[in-house]
C-alpha cells in the first residue's frame, strides 16, 4: 500500500509506542461489565450468607468465604441489595446526599452490585463522586524515594527535599534486596530532617517487611498484595486468612497499614476466571474491608498496563478508586507505575484523581528521576515538578506538592545527607565521606553521586539486622552528633507508635504532629460551599501560588 | 457527618461490638481500662488523652523523652503500643462506624503478646501449603493457653478448616 504521509506522521508519536489491544472477555481482557461476571444476588439463612452473587455456599472459594464471613454489614444488606443499583450511582453524584448515608448502601452490597454501581457512571460523574467520597477531607499525595545504586546519601536528600515539597508518606525499595534495612533508616532520617511527620515504609517480602517495622525503621507499609481470584492470590503465596493476620501484626506494633491491589494483576498472573477487571477488584476491595485494613492502594498500580491498553481501561481505574473508598476505604490512588510514552496520556491518567483529590493522589509520585526508580518508573518524576505545580495553580486544586526555591533545596539535602553521615558514623556502617555529602547536595541523579563499596554497604545491612540495631540506637546517634531536632522527630515517630492515633483511617501527620484522618477531619464535601478548597487553605495556597519562576509585574526590571 | 448520624452510628458499632464480643468466648483481655467507651471525639489521643496512653512496661508518653533515650531509661520494650491503647483505638473506630476495624484491633491486640520471632512464624504458617491440619490446631491452641489470644485462636481454627477444605494445606500443591 503507498502510505499516507500524515498517517506515516501519526505512527512516530509517542502513544504509538503505547500498548493496546482488543477486548477478550474470556481471558479478562475486559474494563468491566465482562461477559462472565455474575449477577449480584445474596442469600441470607440464620444471619449467614448462603449464597453471594450466584454462587451457593457449598462452591465458595476461600475469598468467597472470606468476604461472606467478614466483608459486609449484614443488617443493610436486604435493604441495600434490594435498591436498584442506578438509585446507588444517583447518590454518589448527588450533592445533596451525604457521604455517611450512602456508605450504609455501599457497605452493605455484595462485589457484583459494587460494579454494578459503578458501571452506571461516567468519567466526570466519578469524579465528582470521589470529590465526595475519599475519606479525607483534605487531600494529599506520596512519593517513591529509590535509586539504582541504592545511594543511602541520596536516599536521604532526596527524603527531604521531597519532605519539604509537601509529601506526608513516603515509599522506598531496594535494587538490591539486602540493602533493605540501610535504605529504611535513609529514607526515615531524610524524611524526619526535611519535614517532621512524614511516615515512611520500604517496600520489600512481607515478613521481611514486618521485621524493619518491629524494629522501628519504618512506620507503614503498603505492598501487602491481595488477588481477585483463588489462584492467584495463591502463587502470590497467602490466603486471605494470612494476609488478614499480617494485618494485625502490623497493628500488634503499632504500624499502619493498609492493602495494594489493582487492576490487571490477574490477567498477568494468568488466572481471572474469565471476569472483567472491575469484578476481581471489587473482590480485593471487599477482601480489604473484610480485613479490617484501613486503607488500600489500588487504581491498575504495577499493572497498569493492562486496564491502560483496553477500552475504558482509565474509567475503570478511576472506578476502582472511587469504589475503595465508597467502601470507607483510605484509597491511595494509583497513578504510580510508568504506563504511557505519551506526555498527553500521562496527564490523561492522573487527571481524574488530581481534580477530584483523593487521600494520595499518587502512591508514588517518582521524588527522583525515572531512571532512578526502582519500581520500574512512575507516571510523573522530579523533573515534571514545576509542570505539575503550574497545573496546580492553573486549576486551583491542591495535588499534594509545593513549588520550593532551589536555595531551601541546596539547605535541607545537605543537612539530611549530614545528618544520615551521622548515623552511619553512631551506628558503625560504612563511613559516609564529605564528598558525598556534597555530592548528595546538588545531585539529581545516582550518575551525580561517587560510587561506594556496595560489598561493604550490603554485609554492614546485615550485620546490623544481626546486631540487633533499632530505632533507639539511631536516635542516640543523632543526639550524639549534634542534630537534636532530628532526633527529636524521630523519637516523636516512636512516641505515635504507641499511641496508635495514625491507625484510623486516611491519617497523615503535619509538622507538629498533629495527626489528620478520617476521624477529625472527614470529608464533609455536599456540593458548592462545602468539603476542602485550596483558597480556603490559605497557607497552602500561598505556596502553591507562589511558584518561584512568576514574574512580579508589580516590581520588573526593563 | 451530622451529630445524628455519629451518634446512631456509635449507637449501632456498640451493638455490635456487645454482639461479636458475646460470640467469641469469653475475652481474656479484659480492659485495665473501665472508663465508658470512647468515642470520635476524644481523638485523637494523643492531644485528648496523652494520660491514658501508656508504654508497655508502664511509662507515660510524657517519659518517653530524648534524654531518656540517650540515657537507656527508655529503650525498644517501651516504644510499643498495648492492648489497652489498641482497645480504645478500636472503640475510636467503632464510633466512627468502622466496626471491622474495631475487630482488626481486636486481634492486633492480642498479638501484642507474642514475641517478634515467634510472630513470624506463626505468619508465615498461614501461608498456603506451608502447614498440616494438626499443625495449624496446634497453633490454635497455643494462642488460647499460651498467649490468651482467643480471637486469633479461632482464625487459625477457621484457617485450618477452610484450607482443608479449599486444599490450602502443607501437600496440597
Amino acid at each position: 500500500m503507498k502510505r499516507q504521509k500524515r498517517f506515516e506522521k501519526l505512527e512516530k508519536r509517542p502513544v504509538h509506542l503505547d500498548g493496546f489491544v482488543k477486548e477478550w472477555d474470556d481471558e479478562g481482557l475486559v474494563a468491566l461489565e465482562g461477559k462472565n461476571d455474575p449477577k449480584p444476588s445474596i442469600k441470607l439463612e440464620n444471619g449467614e450468607i448462603t449464597e453471594l452473587d450466584g454462587k451457593k455456599k457449598e462452591d465458595f472459594d476461600l475469598i468467597d468465604k472470606y468476604i461472606a464471613e467478614y466483608g459486609l454489614n449484614l443488617d443493610n444488606a436486604e435493604m441495600a441489595m434490594n435498591t436498584d443499583s442506578l438509585k446507588i450511582a444517583h447518590m454518589l453524584v448527588d450533592p445533596n446526599v451525604s457521604r455517611s448515608e450512602i456508605i450504609k448502601y455501599t457497605t452493605a452490597i455484595t462485589p457484583a452490585k459494587a460494579e454494578e454501581v459503578i458501571s452506571k457512571l461516567n468519567f466526570g460523574e466519578m469524579i465528582v463522586a470521589v470529590q465526595k467520597m475519599r475519606p479525607r477531607r483534605t487531600p494529599a499525595t506520596q512519593c517513591h524515594i529509590t535509586n539504582t545504586l541504592d545511594n543511602p546519601v541520596e536516599i536521604a536528600a532526596d527524603a527531604a527535599e521531597a519532605a519539604l515539597r509537601g509529601f506526608p508518606e513516603q515509599e522506598t525499595t531496594t535494587a538490591i534486596a539486602r540493602y533493605a534495612p540501610m535504605n529504611a533508616i535513609s529514607i526515615m532520617v531524610g524524611s524526619q530532617t526535611g519535614r517532621p511527620g512524614v511516615i515512611t515504609q520500604c517496600s520489600v517480602e512481607e515478613s521481611e517487611e514486618l521485621s524493619l517495622g518491629m524494629r522501628g525503621f519504618t512506620a507503614y507499609a503498603e505492598t501487602i498484595s491481595v488477588y481477585g481470584t483463588d489462584r492467584v492470590f495463591t502463587d502470590g503465596d497467602d490466603t486471605p486468612w494470612s494476609k488478614g493476620f499480617l494485618a494485625s501484626c502490623y497493628a500488634s506494633r503499632g504500624l499502619k497499614m493498609r492493602f495494594t491491589s489493582g487492576a490487571g494483576s490477574e490477567v498477568m498472573m494468568g488466572y481471572t476466571e474469565g471476569k472483567s477487571m472491575l469484578y476481581l477488584e471489587a473482590r480485593c476491595i471487599f477482601i480489604t474491608k473484610a480485613s479490617g485494613v484501613q486503607g488500600l492502594q489500588n487504581g491498575g498500580v504495577s499493572c497498569i498496563g493492562i486496564p491502560g491498553a483496553v477500552p475504558g481501561g482509565i474509567r475503570e481505574v478511576l472506578g476502582e478508586n472511587l469504589m475503595c473508598m465508597m467502601m470507607d476505604i483510605e484509597c491511595a490512588s494509583g497513578c504510580d507505575q510508568a504506563f504511557s510514552h505519551s506526555d498527553i496520556r500521562r496527564t490523561e491518567r492522573m487527571i481524574g484523581q488530581f481534580i477530584a483529590g483523593t487521600d494520595y493522589i499518587s502512591s508514588g509520585y517518582a521524588a527522583e528521576e525515572n531512571r532512578d526508580n526502582t519500581f520500574a518508573g512512575s507516571n510523573m518524576d522530579v523533573l515534571d515538578y514545576d509542570d505539575y505545580c503550574a497545573m496546580e495553580r492553573d486549576l486551583a486544586v491542591n495535588g499534594g506538592i509545593l513549588p520550593i526555591h532551589e536555595e531551601d533545596a541546596i539547605k535541607i539535602r545537605n543537612k539530611a545527607a549530614k545528618a544520615i553521615q551521622a548515623v552511619f558514623d553512631g551506628l558503625g556502617l560504612p563511613a559516609i565521606t564529605d564528598e558525598e555529602v556534597e555530592a548528595a547536595t546538588y545531585a539529581s541523579n545516582s550518575d551525580d553521586m561517587p560510587k561506594r563499596d556496595m560489598v561493604q554497604d550490603m554485609k554492614a545491612a546485615q550485620d546490623l539486622m544481626d546486631r540487633g540495631i533499632t530505632v533507639s540506637d539511631i536516635i542516640k546517634a543523632l543526639h550524639d552528633h549534634g542534630f537534636n531536632d532530628v532526633a527529636q522527630a524521630v523519637l516523636a515517630l516512636a512516641q505515635q507508635k504507641v499511641c496508635g492515633d495514625y491507625l484510623q483511617t486516611s491519617a497523615i501527620f503535619d509538622k507538629n504532629w498533629h495527626c489528620i484522618s478520617a476521624i477529625d477531619n472527614p470529608n464533609d464535601y455536599q456540593g458548592p460551599g462545602t468539603g476542602y478548597r485550596l483558597w480556603e487553605d490559605k497557607d497552602t495556597w500561598d505556596k502553591i501560588k507562589d511558584i518561584p519562576w512568576a514574574m512580579d509585574p508589580q516590581h520588573m526590571d526593563f | 457527618m451530622s451529630e445524628v448520624d455519629s451518634l446512631v452510628n456509635k449507637i449501632m458499632s456498640q451493638l455490635k461490638d456487645e454482639n461479636s464480643s458475646a460470640s467469641s468466648s469469653t475475652s481474656t483481655s479484659t480492659p485495665t481500662n473501665s472508663d465508658s467507651e470512647l468515642g470520635r471525639n476524644d481523638y485523637p489521643l494523643f492531644e485528648k488523652h496523652p494520660d491514658k496512653v501508656k508504654s508497655p512496661t508502664g511509662k507515660s508518653l510524657h517519659d518517653i523523652t530524648l534524654d531518656n533515650v540517650v540515657d537507656g531509661t527508655v529503650g525498644p520494650k517501651d516504644l510499643r503500643i498495648t492492648p489497652d491503647t489498641l482497645r480504645m483505638q478500636g472503640q475510636i473506630a467503632a464510633s466512627a462506624g468502622r466496626v471491622a476495624i474495631q475487630k482488626n484491633f481486636q486481634r492486633a491486640a492480642e498479638l501484642t503478646q507474642i514475641p517478634d520471632d515467634r510472630l513470624l512464624q506463626l505468619y508465615n504458617a498461614l501461608r498456603p501449603y506451608r502447614s498440616s491440619k494438626q499443625e495449624l490446631l496446634d497453633m490454635s491452641s497455643e494462642l488460647r493457653d499460651k498467649y490468651n489470644a482467643p480471637v486469633c485462636a479461632n482464625w487459625f481454627a477457621e484457617a485450618a478448616e477452610n484450607y482443608e477444605k479449599n486444599k490450602k494445606l502443607k501437600g496440597d500443591n
